[in-house]
């Protein structure tokens, strides 16, 4: 049976109508257009569905929509205040951190998790972390340079 | 991949959530969701009603309790390794933890959720689509186990991480039912069958987790070897616990059977003795006897049982050289 939700995206309050088996990822694809939030594996694997959940990284694909009620969830939509870009999207455009651009969207909201919770990570770090981001065309080194570059500009 | 569907609760409370497992009896607990939400979306497992225990109250907490280290169930494997009681106090078992999958699995993945999860098999652990090429295993619901080609028996493989670092530790469990709380070994919860991997009933819940403080006072160092190192279950792992004064030593081992597993023969060899080449040699030649592993992943037996004496002297080793260094 369908349930009444409401969801917190991107500073929005979003009330839905929403099945106990539809993830997150669905909803945010589906059901409110943001196909920013990329669905690849569907399994947990690849990293390409990832939303900051109450600022940590989240697997959309594994999270169910009903579960996201009272939390509040940042897209790639919404990580670009007022129009401007954020420094991590700066940064992977300077540095050439993308191709063909789908894994984006993950990497930058695990990026930008992982430097929420960590004030000074170590490239080490950043790599261990980044690593359930996967990428088939840039081979990660600018992608870890990119998130480096923000991190070292504060 | 759409998951099924399901009737869903959201039980506040663990008494309403043990009433609502007792009431519904083929209902799975859903906590981090990164095992089970997996298994329904390949439709290995297709449970007509799930209880989401997260929003129970009180089950996140890592606190220090007369020395004993207790771990509630639904604390996120990430706060395990992040966090002062289990960060300096058992880094071995932070290690763990942070070998589990990928960071987001660590963010969404529970300490209770990865102690009871379910087995796995590369005959189990593949989509309907990949699984319609043979007959639906034993685990799946059909009649056959093709690991080894016999009927109703399940081979399926144990792969948690923390568990076998736990139990290096001497670790206990806190499981709530209908007739209250009991206590029971970490040993004890794993059955050995791969069918019903774990040893509670349909209504109860791990709350749990408690490390006993003499446990704390040693030596954890947890190891692992996995296909691709940053996201996969292991292949083979295995804990090693040395005391720090006495020559006593626990080893545990994962990925090797239908549960995590005690290496008594190679405690044995070891216990009382100084952690020397000669020893840690004699110890490796028992590895390969302590278990039988089966072709459960793309790696042989024969590959897993010479990775287990591998892992277990670059373990020993790294123990070695940190005793000495006290």
């Amino acid at each position: 049976m369908k349930r009444a939700i409401e969801l917190n995206i991107n500073g929005d309050t979003h009330e839905l109508l929403v099945a106990p088996n539809h993830t997150l990822l669905e909803v945010l694809r589906e059901k409110l257009g943001l196909m920013g939030t990329k669905r690849g594996c569907d399994l947990g694997a690849c990293g390409a569905c990832t939303v900051l959940i109450d600022g940590e990284a989240y697997l959309s694909c594994l999270m169910l929509a009903v579960d996201a009620m009272g939390k509040e969830i940042i897209t790639i939509e919404g990580l670009a205040a007022g129009g401007d870009l954020h420094p991590l999207q700066n940064a992977f455009i300077a540095q050439g951190a993308l191709q063909c651009g789908f894994c984006t969207p993950g990497m930058i909201l695990t990026a930008e998790a992982i430097l929420n919770e960590d004030e000074d990570p170590t490239e080490d770090e950043i790599k261990k972390k980044m690593a359930g981001n996967l990428c088939r065309c840039t081979g990660y080194k600018k992608i870890v340079e990119a998130i480096m570059a923000v991190n070292e500009a504060g | 991949m759409r998951l099924p569907k399901f009737d869903y609760f959201e039980p506040k409370d663990i008494n309403e959530a043990v009433s609502i497992l007792q009431n519904e009896p083929a209902a799975r607990i859903l906590a981090g969701g990164t095992d089970l939400l997996v298994n329904m979306k390949h439709r290995v497992e297709c449970p007509p009603v799930v209880v989401n225990i997260k929003r129970l109250a009180d089950l996140n907490y890592i606190r220090q309790d007369n020395g004993d280290i207790r771990i509630g169930a639904l604390t996120p494997l990430k706060e395990i390794y992040m966090t002062a009681p289990v960060k300096d106090n058992l880094p071995g078992l932070a290690q763990a933890a942070s070998a589990v999958g990928s960071y987001h699995h660590q963010v969404m993945g529970t300490l209770g959720g990865n102690i009871c999860q379910q087995n796995r098999c590369k005959f189990f652990n593949q989509s309907q689509w990949w699984r319609r090429s043979r007959p639906t295993c034993f685990k799946a619901g059909g009649e056959i186990c093709h690991v080894v080609n016999k009927k109703e028996i399940c081979y399926s493989t144990y792969c948690g991480d923390l568990a076998p670092a736990l139990l290096t530790l001497n670790a206990a469990i806190r499981v709530a039912g209908n007739g209250g709380e009991r206590e029971i070994s970490l040993k004890e919860l794993f059955t050995g069958n791969g069918i019903a991997p774990l040893n509670l009933d349909g209504a109860e819940i791990l709350t749990e987790i408690v490390i006993p403080r003499v446990s704390t006072k040693g030596f954890l160092i947890y190891m692992k070897f996995a296909n691709r190192a940053s996201i996969d279950f292991p292949i083979v792992g295995t804990a090693f616990w040395a005391s720090t004064d006495q020559n006593k030593y626990r080893v545990a081992f994962t990925a090797v059977d239908r549960k995590p597993l005690r290496a008594l023969n190679i405690e044995a060899c070891l216990q009382d003795k100084e952690l020397n080449d000669e020893n840690i040699t004699e110890a490796c030649d028992l590895a390969a006897k302590e278990a039988k592993p089966v072709k459960t992943s793309v790696y042989s037996a024969s590959y897993k049982r010479k990775m287990m004496g591998l892992l277990l002297r670059s373990a020993a080793e790294k123990t070695q050289s940190r005793l000495s260094r006290k």
